[in-house]
């Protein structure tokens, strides 16, 4: 096969995006650093809400709200594929069953908050362990030896970047890809296997049974006569 | 290398993938009677086929796919084990799972996934195979403990299983984040390149992180609160199965990751093992002697057990590789085989019974399955004609030969205090007065399988020993 | 446009600026006045095979009427429910309106005539069209009523649950393009069948896709026979029941722009968007803004004609037809393209 072949044609490579058109003639970006600081601001403060919020489908809406400004983010590093991926399955489908679920579970915050308290000593300490981890590990980082040119690979500047992604998933790590795929697989059986159980007495529709049947089936024309009924 | 090359060297995953797939759809969509056997039937068959795929490119192919996937001696000679013992958790469930009905085909084909996700791990040659491979395998042992669901014991089971479990991937993604983040790859050969330079402070955290991860998978001190309880609850062949064949899978992942990937940082992560090593041995030897449930009780051996085998790693030598792959296959078979001697006490009903105490006067009643029995104890507890002392005699003398003498002498004493409970059911079986006496055991698969074990254990066994250091012997090479 | 800007002595982000709030306003005044337009002949026809009359008393045979309609409503009162989530309430109609229009701007018109050309235009389409389950949803909850709640309910499992196979629908069209850019996806269609057809539903192995989006694309936009968001036999007027005056009114525009979206939808993926149906030469003479409209009024009739004539689903079919039909069909539509593909076009398998 050869990675070579599967290229497309150049001719179908995709328009450059507008972004870029908007940088070459800007000497300033004052617009992107608008964006940004809107979107980030937004992003951390609807993220702040999400958790702040008393009430559960405020909290769903407002986390919907920092997942659509974290595409926005994404956008701007211009990797429009994924602003648009997190668009489509997070906001478009994650959010949409999560608010689903939370809309209709009835939530006592009393309870919830209970139990907050409770562990909170605890919660607090793990908490802290991290901090203290990760303030540790940003401050014996590398900056020098581990600059993004030198651990990626290099990246063509006209491939659009659904190729690049594809060129990863398809080619590199194919084999961790379709991996991926069987642990969903895995996921899905578990589910079934632990939840499904076959119930009798039911009667299930038999939809191509219900469409199929006509009205010859169902109803016959009779002429009875005066005084006398209808045999049925 | 072409595409068809490379699919010829995943060949057993392949089999396994398309396999329980198709397996799924025959259970979906079939409605022949018994149809958990007939599936297990197929799964074992295709379990079979993947071990002589083995013999093929799968086997020596080296790596492919960019070097996500190493086929050599190494990840030849776990996935043997894997298989088998797969294969074995396989035929001893039907007739256990058959008294309630819950003999369903998800079962082999659950078990069929779970090697192929320890397929991926002894097979990775970076991070995010290594992740798959992990989570694949677990996902579907999350599922396994719980399998029968009416049952609150093994309900809960799953349920442990799986919050710790998901704790630990947690933290193993941690620390592959840090290793990722501060060498700039997820690939062993390149993290091995980038750590040689010199051991950053975060990836020291990232190695303590990974290795915390794995100590979870294979139960080792202090990451194995959950082994007894899972065991306890999952049903038998379930928990036969945890104990063996996962177990390979994530020894033999740690030995990759440890002398493929973190090969520089080997002093490192050497004290760790050690520590790890010494308080399995230790655990497992103490806990275990108040225990009264059998499978707890075997749950703490295959701590102790895990503990030995470390020893052979914490060596960091070849010689010490070699021993404890070799260690991993005579345990393997040990508890195999103990498992199907568990599997064999029913009462009167049928019920399975897990007392220790019910084992007193088996002596008397089976014979056969008492001296069974015997011989696994006193295997497991390395009394010297028995192979179980081979193994621990190959650990011991590779962490000598690193100069790890201190190691050595404390894990000797240790394990002469382990053999204590191995003692006390053997005390049980043979000096104790008559219990109600167990069903008969009837079943030709599991007889035959338990006479196999136990003649590979005994002082027979010892003809396996040169095939058996040859081969871990080409597959510790495989890695230096 | 922004040349244009430029060459009236405007620096580049002035130009740029100007020309895209122009464009945008060229998009969405002429496109309210196509909804007032279209919702006059979505009665017509339903009347007309209803056989009766349809609007006829406000101006010349009734044309006027969404105007009269327009200004009724603008002139009623908001009348908010009392336990209603007064904030969420409102903001509710407003999303769906504004979901409506943002899909708008990646629609190509013409050869040049689009207003964002990006490079990821049909996943732009896909996740605008995919926001537009908030505005039902949020107005069913806010509505604090049970049958918008029901509504609500049911509004965003159909429409969750038919994204899955209008995205594989999707992506056959984008295997046989080669792109997410929808210029791209147009001018690939440029003689697609026998060198002189355009449009992908000419190809036997896409028309199949081609009526799964149709019927998607009912169901996305919840018209009939899938409207049991808004059935009236048994959600009185389903997630809208609470609404009047202008927060109903958005939701009625909202709902035609994205009938008329996906009438666009249909005729640029599947049957050539801007181009002439044959590729002939005489026939480019005549603008493509005026192709792609005679398709969208074509595909509008469709589905009228559709409302007018197909009695409502039961929601377990509704269901049914989704996961159970189209996402098998699609999903194994996408290999069977994905195969042939690799056969004709990328030289073997393997």
């Amino acid at each position: 096969m050869g990675a070579r072949n599967r290229r497309e044609p150049c001719r179908r490579c995709a328009l450059p995006l507008s972004r870029s058109r908007f940088l070459q003639g800007s000497q300033d970006n004052v617009i992107q650093a608008f964006a940004f600081y809107l979107f980030a601001t937004i992003v951390i403060a609807s993220g702040a809400l999400t958790i702040v919020s008393r009430n559960p489908v405020h909290s769903v809406l407002w986390l919907i709200l920092a997942f659509f400004n974290a595409a926005g983010l994404m956008l701007l590093i211009g990797a429009e594929f994924i602003a648009m991926l997190l668009v489509i399955v997070y906001v478009g489908a994650v959010a949409v069953l999560f608010l689903f679920v939370v809309m209709m579970l009835d939530i006592d915050f009393a309870e919830l908050r209970a139990g907050f308290t409770r562990y909170l000593p605890f919660g607090l300490l793990i908490a802290v362990v991290l901090l203290c981890e990760m303030i540790f590990a940003v401050g014996v980082w590398n900056f020098a030896d581990i600059g993004p040119d030198t651990r990626m690979g290099t990246i063509d500047p006209d491939m659009p970047n659904i190729e690049a992604i594809g060129r990863a998933l398809y080619d590199r790590y194919l084999l961790v890809f379709e991996g991926a795929g069987i642990v969903l697989l895995v996921a899905m059986v578990g589910a079934i296997v632990l939840t499904h159980r076959e119930r009798g007495g039911v009667r299930p529709q038999n939809i191509s049974k219900q469409i199929k049947r006509r009205p010859e089936d169902a109803t016959r024309n009779t002429q009875p006569e005066v005084g006398k009924g209808v045999e049925l | 290398m072409t595409m068809l090359e490379s699919l010829l060297v995943v060949l057993p995953e392949l089999i396994l993938t398309l396999g329980a797939t198709d397996l799924l759809l025959v259970a979906a969509f079939s409605n022949k009677p018994d149809l958990g056997r007939r599936v297990s039937i197929y799964a074992v068959l295709m379990l079979i086929a993947c071990g002589l795929a083995l013999l093929g490119p799968a086997g020596n192919g080296g790596a492919v796919f960019g070097g996500l996937y190493y086929a050599d001696a190494f990840s030849t000679f776990s996935k043997v084990l894997i298989y088998a013992s797969a294969a074995i958790a396989i035929l001893m469930a039907p007739r256990f799972f058959d008294r309630r009905g819950e003999m369903r085909p998800e079962y082999p084909i659950l078990i069929l996934l779970s090697a192929l996700g320890m397929g991926f791990m002894v097979s990775s040659g970076d991070l995010m195979m290594l992740y798959i491979g992990l989570e694949m395998q677990s996902l579907a042992a999350y599922v396994l403990a719980s399998f029968m669901r009416q049952d609150t014991r093994s309900a809960e089971a799953g349920l442990k299983y799986f919050v710790l479990g998901a704790l630990a991937s947690g933290i193993l993604l941690y620390g592959v984040s840090l290793i990722y983040g501060f060498t700039g790859t997820t690939s062993y050969q390149g993290i091995g390149a980038a750590m040689a330079s010199g051991l950053s402070m975060g990836e020291l955290f990232g190695l303590v992180f990974v290795l915390a991860g794995l100590a979870f998978k294979i139960s080792a001190v202090p990451f194995h609160m959950w082994t007894p309880d899972v065991y306890e609850g999952a049903p038998t062949p379930v928990t036969a199965f945890f104990a063996t064949a996962p177990k390979i899978a994530a020894v033999a992942l740690a030995i990759r990751v440890m002398f493929d990937a973190l090969a520089p940082a080997t002093d490192a992560w050497q004290q760790i093992v050690i520590f790890v090593a010494l308080a399995s041995i230790a655990l497992g030897a103490v806990a275990a002697i108040g225990q009264s449930n059998v499978k707890r009780l075997l749950a703490y051996s295959s701590i102790n057990n895990i503990g030995f085998a470390l020893i052979g790693i914490a060596a960091g030598t070849q010689a010490g590789v070699a021993a404890t792959l070799s260690y991993m296959a005579i345990y393997v078979v040990m508890t195999l085989g103990s498992f199907l001697c568990v599997l064999q006490m029913r009462d009167a009903q049928g019920r399975p019974v897990e007392d220790i105490a019910s084992l007193a006067g088996l002596s008397k009643s089976q014979p056969a399955l008492a001296a069974a029995f015997a011989i696994f104890m006193f295997s497991l507890a390395g009394i010297p004609p028995l192979l179980g002392f081979w193994g621990k005699f190959l650990v011991f003398d590779a962490a000598v030969a690193a100069g790890l003498f201190p190691l050595a002498v404390i894990g000797i004493a240790l394990s002469v205090i382990g053999a204590y409970y191995y003692l006390r059911i053997i005390k049980t079986i043979y000096f104790d007065d008559a219990a109600a006496p167990y069903a008969p055991a009837n079943s030709v698969v599991e007889n035959g399988l338990i006479a196999v074990t136990a003649a590979t254990v005994s002082p027979l066994g010892y003809l396996l020993v040169p095939f058996l250091a040859l081969t871990a012997g080409n597959a510790a090479q495989a890695l230096f | 446009m922004t040349e244009f800007f430029q060459s009236l002595g405007m620096s580049f982000e002035w130009a740029w600026g100007v020309a895209t709030i122009a464009g945008i306003l060229l998009i969405a005044l002429p496109l309210m006045l196509a909804v007032a337009m279209i919702i006059y002949a979505d009665r017509k026809i339903w009347a007309a095979i209803a056989l009766r009359k349809g609007p006829n008393v406000v101006g010349p045979f009734g044309l006027l009427q969404s105007f009269a309609d327009g200004l009724k409503v603008f002139l009623q009162e908001t009348i908010i429910p009392s336990a209603a989530n007064r904030g969420l309430f409102l903001i509710a109609p407003i999303i769906t309106f504004t979901v409506a229009l943002i899909a708008w701007a990646v629609i190509p018109f013409g050869e040049d005539m689009v207003l964002a050309n990006i490079n990821v235009g049909l996943l732009y389409v896909l996740a605008a069209s995919s926001l537009g389950v908030y505005g039902i949803v949020i107005a069913g909850w806010a509505s604090n009523s049970k049958y918008p709640f029901y509504s609500a309910l049911r509004g965003a499992a159909q429409m969750v649950s038919y994204e899955v196979s209008i995205g594989f629908v999707l992506l056959s069209v984008v295997m046989f393009a080669g792109s997410f850019n929808m210029q791209t996806i147009i001018t690939a269609q440029q003689g697609h069948v026998f060198g002189f057809i355009n449009g992908f539903a000419f190809n036997p192995l896409l028309f199949p896709m081609a009526v799964v989006f149709f019927i998607s694309a009912l169901a996305e936009t919840a018209r009939a026979p899938f409207d049991l968001t808004e059935a009236e036999s048994e959600l009185v007027a389903g997630y809208q029941t609470e609404y009047s005056s202008m927060s109903f009114a958005l939701y009625w525009l909202g709902e035609y722009a994205n009938v008329i979206l996906m009438c666009a939808l249909n005729a640029v993926l599947f049957w050539g968007g801007w181009l002439p149906p044959v590729d002939w030469a005489p026939l480019y003479v005549v603008p493509g803004i005026f192709w792609l409209f005679l398709k969208i009024l074509i595909f509008f009739f469709i589905f009228s004609w559709v409302k007018a004539t197909v009695p409502r689903y039961r929601y377990d079919q509704l269901m049914r037809l989704g996961w159970k039909v189209f996402l098998p069909l699609s999903l194994f539509w996408v290999v069977l393209v994905s195969g042939y593909l690799m056969l004709t076009r990328y030289g073997g398998v393997l």
